[in-house]
């Protein structure tokens, strides 16, 4: 029952967007618009060799060939994309910083949102208490990434995108672009054009990571959006968990997010990635602002009985169109997408996943909870295929959705396309309204009608929660109830 | 006394994993045999490499009846000489009637053995002969077979397809696994009205309670994929008095 | 973007294409290079329909034309035939029914293929008045190199029901879509499918439920089965407007493939406006399940004999929800007929 009291005082004790502060700190911008010459102040800025400048500027002229997509179900007024700044970063020296030279105000920003960047920090917690290394990006660059040292100890690389052109080009070059190819869709094109930072993972051949790693996204800069790039690559027989967190302040203009994560597994690898995202979702009354995240994300299994796994809280953004996916490729291997995507105010959430089965006796197991409240939508989009090659392969699919008032709306748009005789896929799926009668009886019991929906809730969730990691299954929680607050009167 | 099921040297694997490792059975004809033993023990890979089931291979050994080597033969050959499985877990066919699908059954064995098949109106007298005799309600044999049928009824079922298709060799898995006492009787009584001095049976069960129904000739104790010990009835009793554990440590 | 439209202009880009979301695996545009000749009139006799015998009237279109006058219209059991007799020639066809409040309709729908490669389009409009029922049994039985299109759009007033059964072979590109506007108020839906492909066939069973108001029930099942080198597609979309409260919708769609170079693809879509709704889909695709098969061999059934009783087993459960004795007795042979089973 722990959780349901951390439930009701969570609820009790609300805000509507905890994390909608802005911070005055001192920054630098690239002119505002997109061009050649921001592709290359962005590269230049970065201290980028010639290939890297090279490859997006290759991505930049393929961007401009292609279409923005409007297959989604969502709806937006046209995106300007001259009107943004693709390079905002705090103003301070350039070159590698050990925490003491971060810019306090930063550190106050995370110590705000309850992200610990200080090693003893969380060193002087509780024995035997996960811990996690933290890459923080504020805007478009990392400003500390922690642990490093540690880590480096058992060989696992973590830092940041730019720290790992210069510093492990061989990795980048073989790997960056080789899940998620430049001209894959808009979005991803247009990230590898402008991409700013994000943080970069190796770890080597059998060894399992020996703490949580995290990355911490903050968009503070107005107008501004945000292109970071992950690459994370798990060598044969290596394992490790990460955590990605997301906030951005309250503006009444929409910002955009385009992400492109990439995963790369070696024969035995396994990844385990986890998302609570919970960027500004826009104002609840009005619609009004709030972030447009477009984010590609993919793991390609190339290994053997390699296994990826990708579980995401999803309560933020005024538009999500994000379907994070897994390619399996190796033998007997394996993916896993766990999801809860709540909308409430006016968001809408286009989000889902692909399994492309390509090899034999591939695994692939889809869990997805979406909860539609106020005027908001979501829609589950989802391809499970398996190729003629891919003998034995197995799906299975739950996707359910809870409405919660009149004026929302839930979705649910699978493909399935099988193309052999020694596949089996089945997928389920079901659409419900928040039943009166486990209302009632709540409130009979005692508990307010808010309180008794964060627990049906909660009930309804529970499945995908469970895959989280301890401390972020907790923060996932509140923050379900937090975007669910007034969804019911 | 010449032996019906005669089996020899008998050994398996599952997944390359050995589970049979040199099983020597005979039980002659007009005899029922009792095969008990702890769980792992090998029991369920005896009963489905004898019907022949995919994903078993036999690596060493023999297992014939009345003289003819069963482990060269199609599962559907097997059956037409003779051989019947009564599953511990009877499968469910949706949108097969329970009469259509033991009509075919019959037929193919007759087809198999060079015999004329069975016309309706004879079939439809059998069948309503020995469903009474079993306490099946007729019309749920023209449901699918098994479709929403209890533990009980299920058991029940097999017992009908056994006297419908008159097997030579009867092989009982766990029949009396979630069967309560009453249906436990009917389902012996079935099984006991088919003893006759040509059929053989070999009963697999892990409690003796099954037993106290089904009187066995003679009583073998299976364990880790070997016949450690053989005796009379009275070695069930035994074995329901003392437990496994002496065999499981010996094997 | 229609079949009807590309055959009366000759314009092929006015063919949908893949890049068309709801024809996204059943490609005419990249199929088609050039629209055939019109068939011309055919006067000949045609020989008999497949529901030959079970309904009082017939209304028959050869080629695109009808040949017969109008049916009385007081049969409650109406056979509705459309051939094509003319081989590699094109025609369109379009048909109305309006069905009188209270009152009671069997159509025994019929398309059939007696010429190779030709191409069909058939459009029909029925409206089901206030509290009428009807039953709908499609069979197509298409020639392996014809492309035929159906379309039929179906409107429902309060009360009325509307149940269909869509049997198909397939054909070179086979589109067979039904579009139902569902008022709710206590109107109640069954739409079934079955596909039973071979060779090189296509089908695809595409249907379009819209619940625009409080009190309706769809239930949807189709089953197929495809071999060789064929494609089943299978396009469900339930819709439910906002205020249709109360709507209780379900549908399932069951495939098995029996050969490594068949196709199933599926989009089962469930769009929801409304909050006080019950809607749930299931889709399964596999092979049959190897236990039943050796359970069916442990009794003496021999392999072949095994997959063929079961897979007829499995688009049985279909075929049984037809209400028409007849017309299930049609349904079941014709079945059995495509597994290569005699009944």
């Amino acid at each position: 029952m722990a959780a349901v009291k951390q439930t009701i005082e969570t609820v009790a004790a609300l805000e509507k967007y905890e994390h909608g502060f802005t911070s005055q700190i001192d920054q630098e911008f690239a002119p505002k618009g997109l061009s050649e010459d921001i592709v290359r102040f962005i590269s230049a800025k970065k201290g980028e060799p010639q290939w890297m400048l090279d490859w997006r500027l290759d991505a930049y002229r393929r961007w401009l060939e292609l279409e923005e997509p409007t297959w989604a179900k969502v709806s937006h007024p046209p995106i300007d994309y001259q009107d943004t700044y693709y390079y905002a970063a705090p103003k301070e020296k350039t070159g590698p910083k050990s925490l003491d030279e971060v810019d306090p105000e930063i550190l106050a920003v995370y110590a705000k949102l309850g992200i610990p960047l200080k090693e003893q920090a969380v060193l002087a917690g509780v024995e035997g208490a996960p811990r996690y290394a933290v890459d923080a990006v504020f805007d478009s660059v990392s400003v500390v990434t922690t642990f490093k040292k540690e880590l480096a100890a058992v060989g696992v690389i973590f830092c940041s995108m730019s720290e790992a052109i210069r510093e492990h080009p061989e990795l980048v070059r073989q790997y960056l672009g080789s899940v998620v190819p430049t001209s894959d869709n808009y979005f991803a094109c247009l990230n590898s054009a402008v991409f700013s930072d994000g943080s970069f993972v190796y770890i080597p051949p059998g060894v399992r990571c020996p703490m949580e790693l995290s990355t911490y996204f903050r968009i503070n800069a107005k107008d501004s959006g945000q292109f970071e790039r992950t690459l994370i690559i798990a060598d044969k027989g290596a394992y490790c968990s990460y955590l990605e967190g997301c906030t951005a302040p309250m503006r009444d203009e929409n910002q955009l997010h385009a992400a492109v994560v990439e995963l790369v597994l070696l024969d035995d690898a396994e990844i385990k990635y986890s998302t609570v995202q919970n960027w500004y979702p826009g104002d609840p009354e009005t619609g009004k602002g709030g972030i447009y995240n477009f984010v590609t994300k993919r793991a390609d299994c190339r290994g053997d009985r390699s296994k990826v796994s990708w579980t995401q809280v999803e309560t933020g953004s005024a538009i999500t169109w994000k379907y994070p996916s897994c390619v399996l490729r190796g033998e007997g291997s394996s993916g896993e997408f766990y999801s809860i995507a709540v909308t409430n105010g006016h968001q809408q959430a286009d989000t889902g996943t692909k399994m492309i089965h390509l090899g034999a006796n591939t695994r692939s197991r889809i869990v997805a909870k979406g909860i539609s409240a106020g005027k908001s939508s979501s829609t589950y989009r989802g391809l499970v295929s398996a190729h003629p090659k891919a003998k034995g392969a197995r799906n299975f699919t739950q996707c359910d959705s809870l409405l919660i008032g009149k004026t929302c709306a839930a979705h649910t748009v699978p493909y399935i396309e099988a193309r052999n005789g020694h596949s089996v896929f089945e997928h389920e799926a079901t659409t419900t309204r928040l039943s009166d009668d486990q209302l009632f009886y709540c409130q009979q019991r005692g508990l307010s009608q808010e309180e008794a929906v964060a627990l049906l809730v909660n009930g309804f969730v529970k499945d995908v929660l469970q895959q989280l990691p301890m401390e972020f299954a907790v923060e996932a929680q509140k923050l379900v109830a937090i975007s669910l607050e007034g969804s019911v009167g | 006394m010449t032996s019906m099921l005669s089996i020899q040297n008998l050994h398996a694997t599952v997944a390359d994993k050995p589970i049979l490792k040199g099983v020597t059975l005979d039980v002659p004809a007009g005899q029922v045999h009792a095969i008990m033993g702890p769980n792992g023990a090998g029991k369920s890979t005896l009963s489905y490499v004898l019907s022949g089931r995919g994903g078993y291979e036999v690596t060493e050994g023999s297992a014939t009846l009345n003289g003819e080597d069963l482990l060269a033969l199609e599962p559907n050959e097997r059956a037409a000489k003779g051989v019947f499985l009564s599953f511990q877990y009877p499968l469910e066919i949706p949108g097969v009637p329970a009469l259509t699908f033991i009509r075919t059954a019959l037929n193919a064995q007759r087809r198999a053995r060079g015999e004329d098949e069975i016309a309706a109106p004879a079939f439809l007298k059998l069948a309503k002969e020995k469903a009474a005799a079993l306490k099946i309600d007729f019309d749920m044999l023209k449901r699918g077979l098994n479709v929403g049928f209890s533990g009980g009824e299920k058991k029940r079922m097999e017992i009908l397809q056994m006297a419908m298709l008159s097997p030579k060799f009867l092989i009982l898995d766990e029949t009396d696994s979630g069967l309560d006492i009453d249906a436990l009787k009917i389902v012996s009584e079935g099984v006991n009205a088919l003893r006759a001095p040509d059929r053989g049976m070999l009963v697999i069960t892990h409690y003796q309670r099954l037993l106290d129904y089904i009187k066995p000739d003679r009583v073998h104790v299976l364990a880790a994929g070997r016949i450690v010990a053989s005796g009379g009835p009275e070695l069930a009793h035994q074995l329901e008095a003392e437990g496994y554990d002496k065999y499981t440590v010996a094997a | 973007m229609t079949l009807a439209t590309a055959l009366k202009t000759g314009d092929l880009t006015q063919l949908p294409s893949r890049r068309d979301e709801d024809w996204r695996w059943t490609d005419l545009r990249g199929l088609i290079r050039q629209v055939p000749p019109a068939s011309p009139a055919f006067d000949d006799d045609v020989a008999a329909g497949p529901f030959d015998g079970l309904a009082a009237d017939e209304i028959l279109f050869v080629n695109g034309r009808q040949r017969h006058a109008a049916a009385s219209g007081a049969g409650e059991v109406v056979a509705l035939r459309f051939v094509s007799a003319t081989e590699g020639t094109a025609h369109a066809a379009a048909y109305a029914i309006v069905v009188e409040p209270d009152t009671t309709l069997v159509l025994l729908e019929s398309h059939e293929g007696q010429a190779g490669g030709y191409f069909s389009d058939v459009t029909l409009d029925i409206a089901v008045g206030e509290g009428a029922r009807v039953e709908r049994i499609v069979l197509v039985d298409d020639d392996a190199e014809a492309i035929d299109v159906v379309t039929a759009e179906v409107d429902l007033a309060p009360g009325a029901t509307f149940n269909q059964t869509v049997l198909t072979a397939g054909a070179r590109r086979q589109r067979i879509e039904t579009r139902v506007n569902h008022p709710g108020a206590h109107a109640n839906v069954r739409l079934d499918g079955v596909y039973a492909l071979a060779a090189q066939r296509h089908a695809d069973q595409t249907t379009i439920v819209t619940h625009g108001g409080v009190d309706g029930v769809t239930s949807q099942l189709t089953k197929g089965v495809v071999d060789d080198q064929a494609r089943g597609v299978f396009q469900g979309r339930i819709v439910v407007q906002p205020g249709a409260d109360q709507t209780d919708a379900r549908m399932g769609h069951h495939a098995l493939i029996l050969s490594d170079k068949a196709e199933v693809d599926a989009k089962p879509e469930l769009l929801i406006f409304a909050d006080d709704v019950a809607c749930a889909h299931g889709n399964t695709i596999g092979a049959l399940d190897d236990e039943q098969i050796f359970y069916a061999r442990q009794r003496g059934i021999p392999e072949a004999e095994a997959r063929a009783m079961l897979t007829q087993a499995f688009l049985g459960e279909v075929v049984e929800r037809i209400e028409h004795e007849g017309a299930r007795a049609v349904a079941t042979a014709w079945v059995a007929a495509r597994l290569g089973r005699a009944e």
